[in-house]
C-alpha cells in the first residue's frame, strides 16, 4: 500500500521536472520578431537579452590562470553594462576536458579551455559550436596561420585559438651544457654524462615519441574516417622505421638519458642531477627555479640515424577556447570566446601565464620575445607538426614508446608492424 | 510453479465472472470496489495510483517507449543565426534518454498489470466478505495492519524504492547497452545509438591483429580470478597468524600493538594507495634508496630487472606490477581482518582448548586442529564474499596502476593493460575511451561469474533452513 | 635463563619489525606533510626543511583548487545524513528478511545479493543519468541518495545477527500486545548495538572514500562544492601533484582524525559487529 503512494509520488516528480527541463529549447528562435535587418547583431543581442545571463567557464587551475581569467572576464562584462552577467568560473585540469565535457554535455561549461589534440573528439561527439560567425575581431585573420588550421575541421572553424605554446623543446641549464652542446642528442648525453648528470624526455610518451619519427620523415595522421595513415614501419626510403627505432633505443641506452614524465622531471632538475629536459610551457616555472640563472631553452636536438644527423621534429601544440554546442545562451559565449582570444586578452594571458599567444601581432611584442621558452618554440616551430591524430594513435604509440625505451625487443620490424596495425585501427 | 499461477489466474477468472457491479467496475476503476463496500479513503488512494500511473506513461514513458525498437531516428541538427546570435536547434531524439525512460516505462507498466490483477482479485475477495456478512477493514484498521502482519511491506518499502533507483534501473540499462552500438562515434545527444543484436559480444571472442578483445579478456580475466584468489588468501591467512600472534598471551601491551596496526585503516584507503603508488614509482622514493644501497644493481645483474632500465619497475612491468599489488593490497587488507579475526578469535569455546590442552596438545597442534576448523567454519561464507569483492576491487588496482603503460601491443589495442582487472578495464572503457558497449558487455560477464559464485556459496544459507535454528 | 628472556624479546621484535613495515607509509605521509618542497620528494625520506605552513594553507587559504575546509564541511554532512539513512535501511530490511514471514521472502533475499553484485563502477553512468532525470546531479542531496539509497541490499550481515536473536523474546513481547513496529523500535534494535555501529562506521566512511561516483555525480569545478575524497584525488592529478603533494598529504591525515574518533569509540562494537553476525549463525 504505502509502496505504492511513494511510487506515485516519485512519477509525479519524475514527469513534473521532464517537463520543466522540455522547455528550454528552442526558445532563442522565437526572439528575432521585430528586428531590422540592418541592426548591429550585437545590439540585438543586448535588446533581446532580458534574464541574467548565466554562463560557466572552465579553465585550468592554475593559480595564474584562474586570476588572469577572472581579470578579462570582469573586463568583459564592463563591457556590456546593459547585461547582468553571472559568470563563474571553473579549475579544470585541461588534460580531462574532453572527458569531462563528453560525459555530459548538457551540464558541461558553457566556454571552455581546451588544448589542441581533443579538438577531434569533441568535434565528433558534436560538443563544439562552429565558429560561424565572428563580432569584434576576425579570428582566422588575427592569429597565425597554423593556429587557424588546427582550429579548424573540414574547412570550419571550431574553436577560437588562444595561445600557440603548447608544445615541447628542451630545456637546459648553460652553466652545465653550452649552446653547441645541446644541438644534437648525442653530444649533449656525453657532456651531461661526464659530468654525472642526466637528460630527461618522456619517450614512452605518444606524444613526444612521435617528433623522433617526423623527424626522420615518416608520416603519421589522420585521414579519412578517424582513422590515421602511419609509415612508421616502412621499409624504404630514406630512412627506414626500424633506423629510427634503433636510434631511439640507442639514445635511451645511454646512461645519462632518462625516461621520465614531467613531475619527475621537474623534481630531478630541482634537486640538480637533470639538466637538460624535453619539455612544454608548463613547466617553465620549474626549470626556472631549479636552473636559476643557468636557465635556457632551445629547440630540439638532431639525432643519429644511420649515421646521419636528423632533426627532431614534434607536434605543435595550441590552446583553444571553445563554445559549447549546448549552450544555452550560444550568442553570450561566443562574445566572450571572443573576448578571451582577442589581442588584449592573449597579452594579458601570456603575461600572467608565461604561455605563447597564438595572435600574431601579441606574438611580436617584446613581453613574449623576451621568454626563454616562447623563443625556443618559435626556433622549433618550422620542425613542428599540426596534430591530426585519430583517438587509436595514443595507446599503441605509449606502448611502442615504452618497448622502444627498454630495448628488449628481438625484432623491430615486427614491433613496428604491430604498432601501425594498432595505430591504423 | 506453474500451478500456483494457473491458480492465480484461475482466481482473476472467477473474480471477473462472478464479480458484481463494483467488483467488475473496479476492472477499470481500481478504487471503485473499495469505495462500494465502504473502504473510502482506500478506494480513493489506490485510484489515484492508478491515474497516477496513466499520467505518468501518457504524459511522460509513452513517447520514449514507443521509439525503443529504434531507439531514436532524428538527429540532432541546429543552425545558428549570425544576424541574431540565437541558436535554432530541431526537435531531436536522445538515444540515452529514450532508453533509460523506455526501460523506467515499461517498468511501471509492468508493475501496473501487475496491480490490476492483484486489485481485482483483492477486490473480489471484498465482495465475497461482504456475501458473508463478514467483517470489513475500515482505514484505521489498515494502517493497523501495516505496523502488524503487514509490517514487512513498510519496512521494505523505501529501502526497495532506493534499489529500484540505484540499482534496478541503471542495471537494466547497461544490460540493454550491451546490445547497442553505444560508443564515441555514437554519442549521445548529438548521436544516435541504436540496436545491434550480439555484435558486442561477438567482438569480445574476436582476436585479430587489432580487434583484440578476444585475447586480452581472457588473460584479464585469468589474472582477475589469480588475483581475487591470491587477495583473498593471503589477506585472510595474514590477519588470522597476526591476530592470534597478538592475542598470545605472551605479547604484552595487546591493544597498543593492535592499535598501531589499526591506523592504517583510518587513512582512507584511496590516500594510503596513491602514497604507496608514488612510494613505489619508477622514480620514487623506495626506487632512490635500492638504488643507492645498490640493490637496483644486484636484481639486474641476477636479471630480475630488464637491462634497458635504471630502476625497479615495481608498479610498471608485468610480473613485477602483479606481485607488487599482492604485496600492497595485503598491507592495506591485514589489518581489517586482523580486527575481525580478533573478534572470532576470543569467542572460541574455551572448554574445548582447555581440554584440548589437558590432553597435553601442543600450541601448534590446538592452532591446526581446533582453532583454524573453527574460524574457517564461521568465516567460510565471508571468505567468498570477501572473493567477490575483490574480483571487484577496484581501488587498489586502479589507484596503483594508473602510471602503468603496457608494451604489448595487443593489450593496447583494446585499452588494456597487464595488471588491469575486468572492474578497472571496464572502467577505463567507459571514462576515457566512451566504449560503452564493449564494458557493458565485460560487465555482465563479471556480474554472471559474481552471481554464479555467490549462489554457489549462498545456496545453503538461504535455503536451508538454518536461520530457524538459532530462534 | 638467557632463553627465558630470548624468545619474549624475539617474539616483541618481530611485532616491532611488522609495525615498522606497516607504518612506514603512514610515517612518510606525515613528515611528507611537513615539507617546505611541495612536490613529490623522491631523493630523501625526511624532508631537508620543516614547516607547518601546508597546514595552514590548508585550513586559512583556499585556493582555486583547494578549499579543504568546505570539503570537509560537505563530507561531514553527507557522512551523517549517510549513516542516518543508510543504518535505518539495513536494519528496516534485515528485520523483515530476519523476523517475519511473508510470500517471496526467500527469491527476494537471494535477488537483493544478486543485484549487490552487479559493478556498480558500470552502471554508475546510467545512475548519473537516473540522478539527472529527477534533478540532483551536482548538489550533496544527490550523492546523499546514491550512497545510501542502496544500503538496503547489505542486510546479510545484520540479518545474520537478526536471526540469532531469540524468537522467543519477540513472542513474549507479542502476547503482551505489542505491535511489530514496537517490538522492532523497543525489543530487536536495543539488541543490535554492535551492529548499528558496524553500519554506521561503514556508511558514514563511504563519502569519505569514494572519488570516483563523486567526481561523475559533482559537476561543479568550484572546489567548495566538492567532497574531500574528490578533491584530495584533484591533488595529486599530474597538473597539481608538483605544487600540492604536501598539502594532499596534510589533509590524508587530517581526514584520519574523525575517522579514527569513530573508531576509538566504537572499537569494540565493531569488531562484534563484524562478527557478531558470524559466530553465532
Amino acid at each position: 500500500m504505502r509502496k505504492r503512494i511513494l511510487s506515485l509520488l516519485l512519477a509525479g516528480a519524475m514527469s513534473v521536472t521532464m517537463l520543466a527541463g522540455c522547455g528550454g529549447s528552442g526558445k532563442a528562435s522565437g526572439k528575432t520578431e521585430g528586428n531590422t535587418a540592418k541592426e548591429d547583431p550585437v545590439q540585438t543581442l543586448i535588446k533581446n537579452t532580458k534574464d541574467p545571463v548565466n554562463l560557466t567557464l572552465w579553465c585550468s587551475e592554475t593559480e595564474a590562470y584562474q586570476k588572469v581569467m577572472k581579470e578579462r572576464v570582469d573586463a568583459f562584462e564592463k563591457q556590456y553594462p546593459k547585461v547582468k552577467f553571472n559568470i563563474t568560473i571553473g579549475a579544470e585540469s585541461e588534460a580531462n576536458c574532453k572527458d569531462d565535457v563528453l560525459k555530459d554535455v548538457e551540464a558541461a561549461a558553457d566556454v571552455f579551455v581546451f588544448p589542441d589534440d581533443q579538438l577531434d573528439g569533441l568535434v565528433q561527439a558534436g560538443a563544439l559550436q562552429s565558429v560561424d560567425a565572428t563580432y569584434t575581431y576576425d579570428p582566422a585573420k588575427a592569429n597565425t596561420k597554423e593556429t587557424v588550421e588546427a582550429a579548424s575541421r573540414d574547412g570550419k572553424m571550431y574553436a577560437y585559438p588562444m595561445t600557440a605554446s603548447n608544445g615541447y623543446f628542451l630545456y637546459y641549464n648553460k652553466n652545465v651544457l653550452s649552446d653547441e652542446d645541446v644541438k644534437s642528442w648525442d653530444t649533449m648525453l656525453k657532456k651531461a654524462g661526464e659530468q654525472g648528470k642526466t637528460v630527461g624526455m618522456e619517450v614512452s610518451g605518444a606524444w613526444f615519441l612521435y617528433g623522433f619519427f617526423s623527424g626522420a620523415g615518416l608520416e603519421m595522421k589522420k585521414g579519412d574516417e578517424d582513422k590515421n595513415t602511419c609509415n612508421w614501419n616502412s621499409t624504404d626510403g630514406k630512412y627506414k622505421g626500424v633506423d629510427v627505432a634503433k636510434a631511439i633505443t640507442e639514445i635511451c641506452k645511454n646512461k645519462a638519458m632518462v625516461n621520465c614524465v614531467n613531475e619527475d622531471a621537474q623534481a630531478f632538475a630541482l634537486d640538480g642531477k637533470m639538466v637538460a629536459d624535453v619539455n612544454g610551457t608548463w613547466a617553465s616555472g620549474a626549470f626556472k627555479k631549479a636552473y636559476g640563472d643557468g636557465y635556457a631553452a632551445t629547440k630540439l636536438p638532431t639525432f643519429t640515424v644511420n649515421g646521419d644527423q636528423v632533426q627532431q621534429g614534434s607536434f605543435a601544440g595550441y590552446k583553444f577556447v571553445g563554445v559549447n554546442a549546448y549552450s544555452k545562451n550560444t550568442g553570450w559565449a561566443m562574445l566572450l570566446s571572443e573576448f578571451l582570444t582577442n589581442e588584449e586578452s592573449q597579452s594579458a594571458i601570456a603575461q600572467a601565464t608565461g604561455e605563447g599567444p597564438s595572435n600574431t601581432k601579441v606574438a611580436e611584442s617584446d613581453v613574449v620575445t623576451k621568454e626563454p621558452a616562447i623563443k625556443a618554440l618559435g626556433e622549433q616551430a618550422p620542425y613542428a607538426d599540426l596534430q591530426r591524430v585519430g583517438e587509436s594513435y595514443w595507446e599503441p604509440a605509449a606502448t611502442l614508446g615504452q618497448s622502444l625505451v627498454e630495448g628488449n625487443y628481438k625484432d623491430p620490424q615486427k614491433l613496428l608492424d604491430d604498432a601501425v596495425a594498432g595505430i591504423t585501427q | 510453479m506453474t500451478g500456483k499461477i494457473k491458480n492465480y489466474f484461475a482466481g482473476f477468472a472467477e473474480a471477473v465472472r462472478k464479480g458484481d457491479r463494483w467488483t467488475r467496475s473496479s476492472l477499470l476503476l481500481f478504487g471503485a470496489g473499495y469505495i462500494g463496500r465502504g473502504q473510502i479513503i482506500r478506494g480513493i488512494l489506490v485510484q489515484l495510483i492508478q491515474i497516477g500511473f496513466i499520467w505518468f506513461t501518457f504524459g511522460f514513458s509513452a513517447q520514449y517507449m514507443m521509439q525503443l525498437p529504434t531507439l531514436g531516428t532524428v538527429q540532432r541538427e541546429e543552425t545558428f543565426d549570425p544576424a541574431t546570435l540565437a541558436k535554432t536547434v530541431n526537435d531531436y531524439d536522445n538515444s540515452l534518454l529514450i532508453l533509460l525512460c523506455g526501460i523506467i516505462g515499461i517498468f511501471f507498466i509492468l508493475a501496473y498489470i501487475l496491480l490490476f490483477f492483484q486489485n481485482t482479485r483483492r477486490v473480489y475477495g471484498l465482495q465475497k466478505r461482504a456475501e458473508a456478512k463478514e467483517h470489513i477493514n475500515s482505514f484505521r484498521e489498515d494502517l493497523h495492519t501495516l505496523i502488524n502482519e503487514k509490517f514487512y511491506l513498510t519496512l521494505l518499502s523505501l529501502p526497495g524504492l532506493g534499489v529500484l533507483l540505484v540499482n534496478i534501473f541503471p542495471i537494466l540499462f547497461m544490460i540493454c547497452v550491451a546490445f547497442t552500438n553505444y560508443d564515441k562515434r555514437h554519442q549521445p545527444p548529438t548521436y544516435l545509438f541504436t540496436w545491434v543484436g550480439l555484435e558486442n559480444f561477438k567482438t569480445l571472442f574476436t582476436s585479430s591483429q587489432t580487434v583484440t578483445f578476444g585475447y586480452a579478456f581472457i588473460r584479464i580475466l585469468v589474472w582477475t580470478m589469480i588475483w581475487a584468489f591470491a587477495a583473498t588468501f593471503t589477506t585472510f591467512i595474514g590477519g588470522i597468524l597476526l591476530a592470534k600472534f597478538i592475542n598470545d598471551r605472551r605479547t604484552r601491551c595487546q591493544k597498543l600493538w593492535r592499535s598501531l596496526f589499526v591506523i592504517t585503516i583510518a587513512i582512507p584507503q584511496f590516500v594510503t594507495l596513491l602514497l604507496v603508488g608514488k612510494m613505489f614509482g619508477d622514480y620514487g622514493i623506495v626506487n632512490s634508496i635500492c638504488s643507492k644501497i645498490g640493490l637496483t644493481g644486484f636484481l639486474k645483474s641476477i636479471g630480475l630487472v630488464g637491462a634497458g632500465l635504471s630502476y625497479i619497475p615495481f608498479l610498471s612491468k608485468p610480473g613485477w606490477a602483479h606481485v607488487m599489488v599482492i604485496l600492497i593490497n595485503i598491507w592495506v587488507g591485514v589489518p581489517f581482518q586482523m580486527l575481525s579475526a580478533t573478534g572470532i578469535l576470543m569467542n572460541i569455546p574455551n572448554d574445548q582448548l582447555e581440554a584440548a590442552r589437558i590432553d597435553g596438545a601442543s600450541e601448534r597442534q590446538i592452532f591446526r586442529k581446533i582453532t583454524m576448523p573453527y574460524v574457517l567454519f564461521i568465516t567460510g561464507p565471508s571468505l567468498i564474499t570477501a572473493f567477490i569483492a575483490n574480483i571487484n576491487n577496484f581501488n587498489v588496482i586502479y589507484l596503483l596502476t594508473s602510471d602503468y603503460v603496457s608494451t604489448n601491443m595487443k593489450f593496447a589495442n583494446s585499452n588494456a593493460k597487464e595488471p588491469d582487472l575486468l572492474i578497472t578495464w571496464l572502467f577505463n572503457l567507459t571514462n576515457n575511451h566512451s566504449n560503452f558497449k564493449m564494458a557493458s558487455v565485460i560487465g555482465i560477464c563479471v556480474f554472471l561469474i559474481s552471481a554464479i559464485g555467490t549462489l554457489i556459496s549462498f545456496a545453503r544459507l538461504i535455503k536451508g533452513n538454518r536461520e530457524e535454528d538459532f530462534q | 635463563m638467557s632463553k627465558k628472556y630470548i624468545r619474549p624479546v624475539l617474539r616483541h621484535l618481530f611485532l616491532a619489525a611488522l609495525v615498522f613495515v606497516w607504518l612506514i607509509p603512514i610515517l612518510w605521509l606525515f613528515v611528507t606533510s611537513l615539507s617546505t618542497y611541495k612536490g613529490i620528494n623522491t631523493m630523501h625520506f625526511f624532508p631537508t626543511h620543516w614547516t607547518l605552513d601546508n597546514y595552514h594553507q590548508l585550513f586559512f587559504r583556499p585556493d582555486t583548487v583547494a578549499n579543504f575546509p568546505a570539503w570537509f564541511r560537505n563530507s561531514m554532512v553527507i557522512g551523517c545524513c549517510c549513516c542516518v539513512i543508510s543504518t535505518f535501511f539495513v536494519l528496516m530490511v534485515s528485520y523483515a528478511f530476519s523476523c517475519m514471514r511473508f510470500p517471496g521472502r526467500k527469491k527476494l533475499m537471494s535477488f537483493s545479493i544478486i543485484l549487490g553484485m552487479f559493478p556498480g563502477v558500470l552502471s554508475m553512468i546510467a545512475i548519473y543519468f537516473v540522478m539527472k532525470l529527477l534533478g540532483l546531479t551536482d548538489s550533496i542531496g544527490g550523492l546523499i541518495i546514491i550512497y545510501s539509497a542502496g544500503s538496503g541490499l547489505g542486510f546479510l550481515i545484520c540479518k545474520g545477527f537478526f536471526d540469532t536473536i531469540p524468537a522467543s523474546l519477540r513472542e513474549s513481547a507479542r502476547l503482551e500486545g505489542a505491535s511489530e513496529l514496537q517490538i522492532f523500535t523497543r525489543v530487536v534494535i536495543p539488541l543490535s548495538k554492535p551492529m548499528i555501529v558496524y553500519t554506521v562506521i561503514n556508511a558514514f566512511l563511504t563519502p569519505w572514500m569514494d572519488f570516483v561516483m563523486a567526481k561523475l555525480m559533482i559537476r561543479s569545478k568550484e572546489p567548495s562544492h566538492w567532497t574531500v575524497a574528490m578533491g584530495l584525488f584533484n591533488l595529486v592529478q599530474r597538473t597539481l601533484v608538483g605544487d600540492y603533494f604536501t598539502v594532499f598529504c596534510a589533509g590524508g591525515l587530517i581526514v584520519a582524525i574523525p575517522i579514527s574518533v569513530l573508531f576509538i569509540i566504537m572499537q569494540r562494537f565493531y569488531v562484534e559487529g563484524i562478527t557478531g553476525g558470524a559466530v553465532k549463525g
